[in-house]
């Protein structure tokens, strides 16, 4: 898995690039600690090529979610792709962290 | 400023062998007395310890006992003349090694041939310069050296790579007996109760797995089932899913909670095993069959769920989104009823059996699964089970899947009200 960080005013984004699965934890992992570290106040996960995540995946944003919560800070999910969606769905993932489609809504979210 | 005073022997610098304090040892080998002792004397003045030997024979002997850095050997000898002695000390495997200056009165490209050809190292003219043989000296140490610590490198690996393989071989046995153990735990195949049927398969990613299932007794009119998922693989998901299974077990249940209701097992359980700092967590379904009407009362935390197949129509999956265990404090669990009647098949799975890839990367996934479920109606309930893991298998072409991969099957054999009344 490859993970590219951004800058998008006032977020950061994390374009995730491969499968988000056990074997992915450590980079996953390492990239966010860097965000967290750098005062990131809004999180935006793209998982717009990401193909497959399995529960080890899932728990890895299930804990994102939560330190984020503990810092105030937000968490968005951007444009996953069917089966994603499905088996995040499947772990009641879209009521801890909300799903945009566009990087725009989340960001329009975040400064409502 | 006079340097020479620390240092009266001009080729003491040359002599040292940098990793030990003593200078290099040079076995000598020669027959004739006067060119031994003369020989000697100039290694000696070079900085080098020097032990002399007057003929081959004697030559082995001390050559196994001092194992010298360099041996310079005469050609012409008695009992044993140089290239003999060469062929013997190379079949000794310690002596393998060896560096072998040979001396010869008449270098001829033939005679060097042959020396090269029988063990010796280099060459070395009797009539060679003090500078010539200070050199061949030098690059025989050097070589020699070398040769010593790739020897001792080598030996160093073999030792570590057998100790290595040791502690591996100790790893392993742990591994399997910790796995036997964990199998011991799952319910014996064939029937649990009368009118029930049970089969299952099941493939751990790694040695241990963390997917784990049951069915139990619960009392007179009930039977308990569940399939729960650790997140992870290995040792680690392993343990924590034999801590949840510990906690699923009917006395303990009954014990806590005076009933098997699967929402409240749930509850507990998220309230018990919260998501690890690691990120892990379980997902768990759990079922309660009621013997006398067929009633299955169920509910799943993050599960992916279970299938019914009823002996006629489609099957359908039992699950409905839910937070997995711990990652919620406040989750909340709610049961769902269907009934079984005769001949209805009930599969409890992991989602390791379905998120198989192909080798391009297109999962084998929920709908395929259902199709083969759906097409063993006619079949056995482990002859279903078989054909979901050799069609899953066909479909990533390897024989171990990438997650743990399990599937229990329950068939209702008859009229559970009948059985129960009879």
């Amino acid at each position: 898995m490859t993970i590219t960080q951004r800058a998008v005013k006032e977020a950061t984004v994390l374009d995730l690039k491969g499968d988000l699965t056990y074997s992915n934890r450590a980079a996953f992992k390492s990239a966010v600690e860097q965000v967290k570290n750098a005062g990131c106040r809004h999180l935006i996960i793209n998982l717009e090529h990401v193909r497959f995540m399995d529960s080890s995946g899932l728990g890895l944003l299930a804990l994102l979610s939560q330190t984020f919560k503990v810092q105030q800070a937000q968490v968005s999910l951007l444009k996953p792709q069917s089966y994603v969606r499905e088996i995040m769905s499947l772990a009641n993932i879209p009521k801890m962290i909300s799903i945009y489609e566009t990087e725009g809504d989340a960001l329009a979210v975040r400064a409502a | 400023m006079n340097l020479d005073s620390a240092k009266p022997i001009a080729g003491s610098v040359d002599s040292t062998d940098p990793a030990c304090a003593l200078p290099a040892l040079i076995l000598l080998v020669e027959d004739e007395p006067v060119t031994r002792t003369s020989m000697a004397a100039r290694l000696k003045r070079f900085g080098y310890r020097v032990v002399e030997a007057g003929n081959g024979r004697e030559a082995l002997e001390m050559a196994r006992r001092e194992r010298p850095e360099l041996i310079v050997l005469d050609w012409m000898m008695p009992e044993m003349d140089g290239p003999t002695f060469c062929e013997t000390l190379r079949r000794d495997p310690s002596m393998k090694s060896a560096y072998i200056l040979l001396m010869t009165a008449h270098d001829q490209p033939a005679q060097i041939a042959e020396g090269l050809a029988r063990g010796a190292d280099d060459f070395l003219s009797k009539s060679a310069s003090k500078e010539e043989i200070r050199a061949r000296v030098l690059a025989g140490l050097r070589t020699s050296r070398l040769v010593r610590e790739l020897e001792t490198t080598a030996a160093q690996l073999a030792s570590s790579l057998l100790l290595l393989q040791t502690k591996q071989a100790e790893m392993d046995a742990d591994l399997q007996s910790a796995a036997s153990f964990v199998h011991s735990l799952l319910p014996p195949q064939g029937s649990p109760l009368q009118g029930v049927a049970l089969a299952w398969e099941y493939q751990p990613s790694l040695t241990l797995g963390g997917d784990l299932f049951d069915v139990m007794v619960i009392d007179e009119g009930h039977l308990g089932l569940y399939i729960l998922d650790a997140s992870g693989h290995g040792v680690a998901a392993a343990l924590r899913s034999a801590s949840l299974m510990t906690f699923l077990r009917a006395k303990n249940i009954l014990q806590m909670l005076g009933s098997y209701d699967p929402e409240k097992v749930l509850f507990e359980a998220n309230r018990l095993f919260p998501m690890t700092a690691e990120g892990e967590y379980f997902t768990l379904w759990v079922g309660q069959l009621h013997l006398p009407t067929g009633r299955l009362t169920y509910a799943a935390a993050g599960h992916p769920g279970a299938l019914l197949c009823p002996a006629e129509g489609p099957s359908r999956w039992l699950t409905r989104a839910t937070f997995p265990l711990g990652i919620n404090a406040s989750a909340e669990f709610v049961n769902d009823r269907v009934l079984l009647k005769p001949n209805d098949r009930l599969f409890l799975l992991s989602d390791g059996i379905y998120e198989v890839p192909s080798p391009s990367g297109a999962l084998w996934g929920r709908e395929r699964f259902q199709g083969v479920i759906d097409a063993g109606r006619q079949r056995s309930l482990s002859e279903t089970l078989a054909a979901c893991f050799s069609e899953a298998r066909q479909w990533q072409q390897a024989q171990h899947f990438p997650d743990d991969a399990a599937v229990m099957g329950l068939a209702v054999t008859e009229g559970l009200e009948e059985s129960s009344h009879g």
